[in-house]
């Protein structure tokens, strides 16, 4: 017989727990109280304390979630005070994951609720640190910081399927978004999904210098091309107002020599930061499924989402829910290597801006080997200046035909095993 | 707007523009209870600035109501539950203003109507008296008013809108298609291309036609060598492709003529009127529009557009280019012949909708640039609906009761177990617990009269069994998630843009998965 052991636990969530539902997968194994005790006691980590984060650490402190992590290196900006609802105006500077996870505590006085902020990078804690959790939950707009995270938390786990943790993906864009979960190992992962990203739109080099069109177009040629040429070596920071108004200023004029119409700063800032839209509708629904499959998986009340569902809100209301198959060539959870072909003649440097653009590869600074040599290395220097010398050789004297070739990059922990076969 | 309202809504104008947000500013919403879901409605709504909100809620905080709402504490028990949410979600944005109305609904009921004449949309939430949710409902459609109506139960969530119709001009139509006359060119994009010997031009330049001159120059090849006929079935824009294509010097190299030969099947399809509009004028013309003063502006612009293309013949032309290969100065060249044509268009538009107007018994004055601007704009992509009043009809019935129920029928046995959920509580003055399964089988059969010798599909009762063992209605992820979706919705009501559900959606968070009625 269950019995409520303290008077924490609040209504709103307790018959979920309490009672078996005849959806529930283990119906005759189901014990309300261990239930209990596995949701007070499971430690959930949050990554991202943004739109999504805000609402993530919301719907978990009111279901009955008791011990959170919350990890974010950002700081709030005015742009976020349209949807990111834990942050004041007077909160603008200070660290999202601090303030979000102080808002939250203060709201829920007396429910025994630890909530832990990590103000710094993912990339910054190490593997230990992400073993400590049942659960991760992801509500990030980087495609990096998810490849990085998920190709950690796969490596975690071994072929006994100890140390699997949970990744439940979500994001949103505008009135769209989806959520997913990733089981390291036995279900598709983020890297599997790679392809289903929209590349950035990008333009031709030879219609921004020569014919541009488009205000898109100005812009494109302010950053890419003018401030380069004006400073070199320095980075521009869309952050800085100096700076935008520069480009802003040298895209309006730009404009203005075409005759093109809509330069503004708002359409200036949108290009060079690649803004996505986004509202507060979104992000609630997103991470409130998000968290609906957490408490499922930690209660084990009803079935998790297996694995992936799409919301599009823009022409009626849509969702698409459905299994992503694991792709046997991922080069994170998969243990095929991935074929690839290319001429023979082609050198080293042309293999590699070939693999830089190919959208299911996406590896931005990729160093590569062999079995037994290194083909090229970004570092460190001395062997970048060893390797070098192999970006003009052709690929026909540097590799065998359907040779493998290991591609790394540092900022991922993936290696990508590329079966090459040359024509 | 002001630099630091930009700056804040930076992420949301770039959906809606300023035009959406200055309809939702100018939106007053009411919340009729103070639930866990209406708060997060409102929340997802005062966030982007909704103008005003109402919460009608006479109840006092119980411990009950804590639970699962963020915006209500300890501290709050014992008030007025309307107040008390006001007062926090206040804090969300000072721009907005948030009012408490602890008024029983069936007094306001009582009231004078006029009183909900002043909100431009309600959000009913969860349970409301069976009479009163009639009395509101019938009140409101005859107003024209669009109500919401949105429950929670356990891991399930229903929404359904009441409105007598929908017009969307701005519907951001995502198939970008762009009505480019290549058929029949105007006068002046004809003189323009004329203009051009492209024979003579030199490789380079020869690489820059603009793919509209190029479809514009095929066409009179090929009505030269086909009689004047236009290639209007498919096979014949297959050949007439295969004909872009000979044209160019070195189609590997001229991304211009893979451009028009990639988009010669949508250029020509441009002949025929989108159906949508023969749908428009024929209800423009039948007993259900009454052109009077009270009629929406959407249908004097349909009759004003009839009137128009009686005239002319054609569609006022919207005048947006997609982009396209080509020099600077041919595309600026193109972009104002089919601007100025545009702007030409929307003035003989706009004297039909004076015409309209005067003859309807409107005033001229209520003549709106902008919104004339946008229908001329939009025109390929407008979008009109009717809704109903009822909370369900028979066919939706007999769908449930069939005997060979398969899966895809069970967000409909979620609805109707919602509907009853809620009817149970409101006659029982308890939700059912798991006890209650007969009991509620029994309820169920009564509420929508259904035959004992019939009986209940297995899927049904098993959706019964889910909603009696994990009865809340308050279970914060789907409050949430449904807070997330009626807002939307209400966003798109409020800002007039992007096409709003027609008219029913239910979510199973057991199984992750959603369909939608209409009713
Ligand atoms: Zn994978």
């Amino acid at each position: 017989m269950f019995s409520i052991q303290n008077n924490q636990h609040d209504s709103s969530y307790l018959s979920l727990v309490s009672n078996v539902g005849p959806f529930n997968e283990f119906i005759d194994e189901y014990d309300p109280n261990e239930a209990f005790n596995t949701l007070s006691n499971a430690r959930v980590l949050v990554i991202g304390a943004g739109g999504l984060g805000c609402e993530i650490l919301k719907d978990l402190a009111l279901t009955g979630f008791k011990k959170i992590d919350i990890i974010d290196a950002d700081t709030i900006e005015v742009s976020n005070l349209n949807r990111q609802f834990l942050f004041r105006s007077g909160d603008v500077g200070r660290p999202k994951a601090e303030v979000a996870a102080e808002f939250v505590k203060r709201k829920s006085m007396g429910k025994n609720l630890s909530i832990v902020s990590h103000y710094c990078r993912i990339q910054d804690k190490p593997q230990s640190f992400y073993k400590q959790f049942d659960v991760v939950i992801c509500g990030l707009d980087s495609v990096e910081a998810r490849r990085w995270i998920n190709a950690t938390l796969v490596s975690l786990v071994d072929s006994n399927l100890n140390g699997l943790i949970p990744m439940i993906d979500g994001g949103t864009e505008g009135f769209r978004g989806q959520s997913r979960v990733i089981l390291p190992t036995v279900t598709s992962c983020y890297e599997c999904t790679l392809d289903m990203i929209t590349p950035k739109t990008t333009y031709p080099v030879c219609t921004i210098a020569n014919t541009p069109r488009l205000p898109e177009h100005c812009v494109e040629w302010a950053s890419v091309l003018e401030w380069p040429r004006r400073f070199p070596g320095k980075k521009f920071d869309p952050d800085l107002s100096e700076h935008l108004d520069w480009m802003y200023e040298t895209a309006h004029r730009r404009a203005i020599h075409f005759k093109i119409d809509g330069v503004t700063k708002e359409l200036t800032l949108g290009v060079v930061k690649n803004i996505i839209p986004a509202i507060a509708s979104t992000n609630a629904i997103i991470a409130a499924s998000c968290c609906n499959e957490a408490f499922k998986y930690v209660t084990s009340s009803n079935p998790i989402l297996n694995n992936y569902m799409m919301y599009s809100g823009d022409y009626s209301i849509f969702t698409y829910t459905y299994s992503h198959a694991r792709k046997p060539n991922c080069p994170v959870c998969g243990n095929h290597p991935k074929t690839i072909k290319v001429p023979g003649s082609w050198d080293l440097r042309d293999f590699i801006e070939h693999i830089k653009e190919k959208h299911d590869i996406s590896i931005g600074t990729p160093s590569l080997a062999t079995a037994t040599k290194q083909l090229y290395f970004r570092s460190p220097p001395s062997l970048e200046e060893f390797t070098r010398k192999n970006l003009g050789r052709k690929l026909s004297e540097l590799l065998d035909d359907n040779e493998e070739v290991i591609v790394s990059d540092p900022k991922l922990p993936i290696s990508l095993r590329l079966l090459v076969k040359l024509e | 707007m002001s630099f630091d309202k930009k700056l804040k809504y930076d992420r949301q104008l770039r959906l809606w523009a300023n035009t959406g947000q200055t309809s939702l500013e100018g939106s007053h919403i009411c919340l009729v209870n103070a639930t866990a879901v209406g708060s997060e409605i409102l929340k997802n709504l005062i966030l982007p600035g909704i103008g005003e909100y109402t919460i009608i809620d006479d109840k006092r905080v119980t411990e009950e109501d804590i639970f699962g709402n963020f915006f209500l504490d300890e501290d709050d028990l014992g008030n007025s539950i309307s107040s008390s949410l006001a007062k926090q979600l206040n804090e969300l944005n000072t721009d907005v203003k948030g009012y408490a109305v602890s008024t029983e609904l069936s007094e306001l009921l009582r009231g004078p109507a006029e009183f909900w004449d002043k909100f431009n949309t309600i959000v009913i939430t969860n349970q409301v008296a069976s009479h009163d949710l009639d009395a509101l409902l019938d009140l409101l459609w005859e107003r024209r008013i669009p109500v919401f109506l949105v429950r929670t139960a356990g891991f399930y969530g229903t929404l359904q809108l009441f409105a007598k119709e929908v017009n969307v001009v701005e519907t951001h139509d995502p198939a970008m298609f762009h009505d480019l006359r290549i058929i029949n060119p105007w006068n002046e994009l004809q003189e323009y291309s004329d203009s051009m010997d492209i024979d003579t031009l030199d490789d380079e330049m020869h690489a820059h036609i603009p793919y509209v001159i190029i479809l514009i120059k095929t066409l009179e090849k090929w009505k030269k060598e086909n009689g004047g006929k236009i290639p209007l079935e498919y096979s014949k824009r297959s050949e007439f492709k295969r004909l872009v294509e000979s044209m160019s010097r070195n189609l590997e190299m001229e991304d211009n003529f893979k451009e028009a030969a990639k988009a010669t099947h949508r250029a020509l399809q441009f002949s025929q009127f989108p159906p949508l509009i023969n749908d428009l004028f024929q209800k423009v013309d039948s007993q259900e529009i009454s052109m009077d003063s009270n009629v929406p502006i959407f249908w004097i612009y349909v009759k004003a557009l009839k009137q128009f293309v009686e005239k002319y013949n054609e569609l006022p032309l919207p005048g947006s280019l997609p982009d396209m290969t080509s020099t600077s100065f041919a595309y600026v060249t193109l972009t104002k012949l089919y601007g100025e044509k545009a702007r030409d268009d929307e003035r003989k538009f706009k004297d039909e909708v004076i015409h309209v107007l005067k003859a309807s018994g409107n005033s001229e004055a209520d003549v709106n640039h902008n919104s004339i601007h946008s229908f001329c704009k939009n025109i390929h992509f407008l979008y009109a609906t009717t809704g109903s009043r009822k909370l369900y009809n028979n066919s939706m019935i007999s769908a449930i009761m069939k005997e060979s129920n398969s899966l895809e029928c069970s967000t409909l046995f979620i609805y109707f177990t919602v509907m009853c959920y809620f009817s149970f509580a409101d006659s029982l003055q308890s939700f059912p617990n798991p006890g209650d399964l007969e009991k509620f089988k029994a309820f169920f059969r009564n509420m929508f009269s259904l035959p004992s010798s019939k009986p209940l599909p297995e899927g049904l009762i098993k959706i019964f069994k889910e909603v009696i063992a994990h009865s809340s209605q308050s279970y914060h992820n789907i409050s949430s998630f449904m807070g997330g979706v009626t807002s939307q919705e209400i966003l798109k009501v409020s800002t007039a843009q992007y096409t709003p559900l027609d008219n029913l959606y239910v979510f199973d968070g057991v199984h992750s998965i959603s369909e939608k009625w209409k009713i």
